[in-house]
């Protein structure tokens, strides 16, 4: 089917911040599940769907976030028509700041160049696998102006979330913020569809009553002036919108059915390339219920973690119910238990870092410990 | 454009050592060492050399290594006037030919390099694995005012009666190449790897076309002829990693080398690194009955039972209860629980049944049986195979769906394409 969809994702959310994790980063170039960063997830869905233009909005902190979408290669997104547009904070001379209007302004003109029918906006904060085609169909079958994904997954999407009463047609009638007690196991996932001349509309209308902060649930808060729909997901999602959510999503990648849902069901999930030498187990290795990357050095123990490129475990050196990203090292007669150790870190010989289930110990980019 | 130097690699052969793994690919795409496949050794030599414009010249089954090489983006080979360019044999007005030989095939794509017009021509072979900076061979090229140089690596000598073997003189000028001799007076191998001026190995080629008892290849031909016309010819001394893969007990000993001697040719340099187009698969996963050793392992790889000193590929299954030791599995093959495998080459996508046992502890000799091909007890495994659960493949066996065996010793059962 050829699709007349562009895409747009948010990269970052003010109300999110993972500890250290986000210090460096944006919450979307967060790494994830081994190889990845958050945004990879919801890029190759776009991708996945056929939608060959996409922007991604961000506000600060978007360093990292260019090095790893660079020109959008790894995603098929370098191209002449379209392809990945990053969207940085917008400042010109004639947005002024006075309205404080930049985001808005840089959404709408990257939204007007497009000819696309639709728009597609996600948000970052949650890791699912999925084409839209279905959402697609869904939108445009129930005759909604604006459709927005959730799955039923209240009771432990933690905060901040947004919880959709509907009626029974899955039409919004309600949208509730951190609701103490929910009315609703719906819990939307942050992903909304629809058309892009209403979105330029709504956006202008926004400017012109001198809005300036852009938030997917903006839309779906407009279920009194618009028909607002809801579309359940039903594969798995991860939300990930604290360091323990971080933590308990990585732990769940050790589910099977976590894994195939997110890697196997058919649909790639793309990311930068690294061109890292396969991974080496050495004779004095012993690995259990683990993912590992390309480019490590195995010679201690491993144990329900998340190890990701280039990472060296050192020998009499225990890492059980760790996440560890790119290029750490752990040196000799360690044991790390519920950590997360950041790109670059070094652990010295014989240190012992034990952090709880419920709450991990982060340890920053580049540390020395 | 003129260039100063440009690569041809010579990747058009058939590899028939290698039995069953090059029934459907050129050699040169066949995998090597868990990520990559041997053509991304001198591709990526040729990069980190700051050669940017490669000739792969294809042949004998093209697809998998022309799809593989594509527009040469994993490599940086996606340039502009630069890049990695397929040469495969083409028609021409009035006489068409396949490549004859390794100099013919150069011959043959003459228009090519004069449209480069390089100052020199690097001549790579695609079965060799080896990091070599190949500027720096050139600028020994010019230094010395040479018309050719030749790699050399100096070899056992019990074993240099295998090799090519050049003679030299002082500051390593070359007087002889014999080929496989019985007497070697030097311990000097040719490596497959030459630099020439590219004027003069024009005239060559033009004037060995016109001979019709010349085979058209630059050992046997091309360098007797320079060197019987006076021109300089000079050795240039490797002292690296260097191994040719050329048979299967060849590629079983190199993939092995990575995990016993995983400095050698050290993947992990990354200041030299190796580059390879991307499978695209999740990290691999380790279940919680697996145990890995001393092995090397890739994306997408789903492991369960017990991996012993082998080489893993992408997506490679390995069930609950099997045991995979001193193997090398290529992309996406499943090993099924029970089975039992050791010393084996499998290749692309097979299928092991339950219980299946192979390799050099199975006693005896059998249909598959294959002296010509297998040594040391490797068994290999022809592609897109499904191994009947129960099967008892004696060492040195190679499965080829095409031999023809009694239904109660087929170990095949079935056959589908991947």
């Amino acid at each position: 089917m050829f699709t007349s969809v562009m895409g747009l994702i948010v990269a970052d959310n003010k109300k999110i911040t993972l500890g250290e994790l986000t210090g460096p980063r944006a919450l979307s170039a967060v790494p994830f599940a081994g190889r990845y960063r958050i945004v990879d997830f919801m890029l190759s869905n776009m991708v996945n769907t056929g939608i060959k233009n996409v922007g991604v909005l961000t506000y600060n902190k978007y360093k990292s976030l260019m090095d790893h979408l660079g020109t959008g290669a790894p995603w098929s997104l370098d191209r002449k028509n379209d392809g990945l547009h990053i969207l940085p904070p917008y400042v010109n001379s004639e947005a002024t700041s006075v309205v404080g209007d930049e985001e808005l302004a840089g959404i709408i003109d990257f939204l007007r160049t497009s000819r696309t029918t639709y728009v597609v906006v996600a948000s970052s904060n949650v890791v699912l696998n999925t084409n839209f085609d279905e959402f697609i169909k869904a939108h445009q079958e129930s005759g909604a102006d604006i459709s927005v994904m959730y799955n039923r997954d209240s009771n432990k999407c933690g905060s901040p979330c947004f919880i959709l009463d509907t009626d029974e047609d899955d039409f919004i009638v309600d949208m509730l913020y951190n609701p103490e007690r929910s009315t609703s196991n719906k819990c939307s996932l942050g992903i909304i569809l629809l058309r892009r001349d209403l979105m330029i509309d709504i956006i202008s209308r926004m400017m012109a009553h001198g809005d300036s902060h852009f938030g997917i649930h903006s839309f779906v808060k407009m279920y009194d002036e618009y028909r607002v729909r809801g579309f359940e997901y039903k594969g798995t999602a991860l939300r990930i919108n604290s360091v323990q959510t971080y933590f308990n999503a990585s732990m769940a990648l050790l589910d099977g059915s976590v894994r195939d849902n997110l890697f196997w069901s058919g649909e790639s999930v793309y990311t930068k390339i690294k061109d890292e030498a396969p991974t080496l187990y050495f004779e004095s290795s012993q690995v259990a219920n683990s993912i590992v990357s390309d480019g490590c050095r195995i010679y201690g123990n491993v144990e329900n973690s998340i190890i990701f490129r280039g990472v060296t475990v050192s020998k009499n050196t225990t890492v059980k119910n760790c996440v560890i990203m790119q290029s750490a090292h752990i040196s000799e007669n360690c044991h790390l238990e519920n950590v997360i150790l950041d790109k670059n870190a070094f652990v010295r010989p014989g240190v012992r870092l034990i952090g709880h289930p419920n709450y991990p110990v982060v340890i920053g980019k580049g540390a020395g410990i | 454009m003129a260039k100063l130097a440009v690569a041809m690699i010579l990747a058009g052969g058939q590899g028939a050592r290698l039995g069953v793994l090059t029934k459907k690919i050129a050699k040169p795409a066949v995998p090597f060492g868990s990520r990559y496949r041997i053509i991304d050794l001198p591709l990526s030599n040729c990069v980190n050399s700051g050669i940017e414009t490669v000739g792969v010249l294809s042949q004998y089954q093209p697809l998998a290594l022309n799809t593989y090489v594509g527009n040469g983006h994993p490599w940086d080979l996606d340039r502009h006037n630069a890049g990695a360019y397929i040469l495969p044999p083409y028609q021409k007005t009035g006489k068409s030919d396949w490549y004859k030989g390794t100099a013919n095939a150069i011959y043959q794509n003459k228009d090519f390099l004069d449209d480069c017009d390089p100052k020199y021509v690097v001549i790579l072979s695609g079965d060799h694995i080896y990091k070599m900076d190949y500027s720096e061979m050139i600028e020994a090229h010019i230094r010395k005012g040479a018309d050719a140089t030749l790699a050399v690596i100096e070899v056992p000598w019990s074993e240099a009666s295998r090799f090519g073997i050049l003679n030299t003189k002082d500051d390593d000028v070359i007087t002889e190449f014999v080929e496989k001799p019985a007497k070697p007076e030097s311990n000097l191998a040719s490596m497959g790897v030459y630099v020439f001026t590219w004027d003069v190995l024009r005239k060559a080629l033009i004037e060995d076309e016109e001979n019709p008892d010349s085979n058209n290849d630059f050992g046997m031909n091309i360098v007797p002829m320079l060197l019987a016309s006076g021109k300089k010819l000079c050795a240039y001394r490797f002292s690296g990693y260097w191994k040719d893969v050329g048979t299967i007990a060849s590629l079983w000993e190199t993939n092995m080398d990575i995990l016993d001697k995983p400095e050698d040719i050290n993947l992990t340099d990354r200041s030299w690194r190796i580059y390879s187009r991307n499978p695209v698969k999740p990290s691999h996963f380790i279940g919680a009955d697996a145990n890995v050793v001393s092995s090397a392992l890739t994306d997408g790889c789903r492991i369960h039972g017990t991996v012993i000193h082998s080489v893993l590929s992408d997506s490679v299954i390995v069930e609950k209860g099997a045991v995979v030791k001193d193997c090398v599995l290529f992309p996406g093959v499943t090993v099924k629980s029970g089975a039992h495998l050791e010393r084996c080459i499998v290749d692309f996508g097979t299928v092991i049944g339950e219980n299946v046992k192979a390799g050099p502890s199975v006693e005896g000799e059998g249909p598959y049986t294959n002296h010509k091909i297998c040594s040391e007890g490797i068994v290999v495994i022809e592609r897109g195979l499904k191994i009947k659960a129960d099967s008892v493949i004696p060492g040195n066996s190679m499965i080829d769906s095409d031999v023809s065996v009694s239904d109660d010793q087929n170990v095949i059962e079935e056959v589908f394409r991947v």
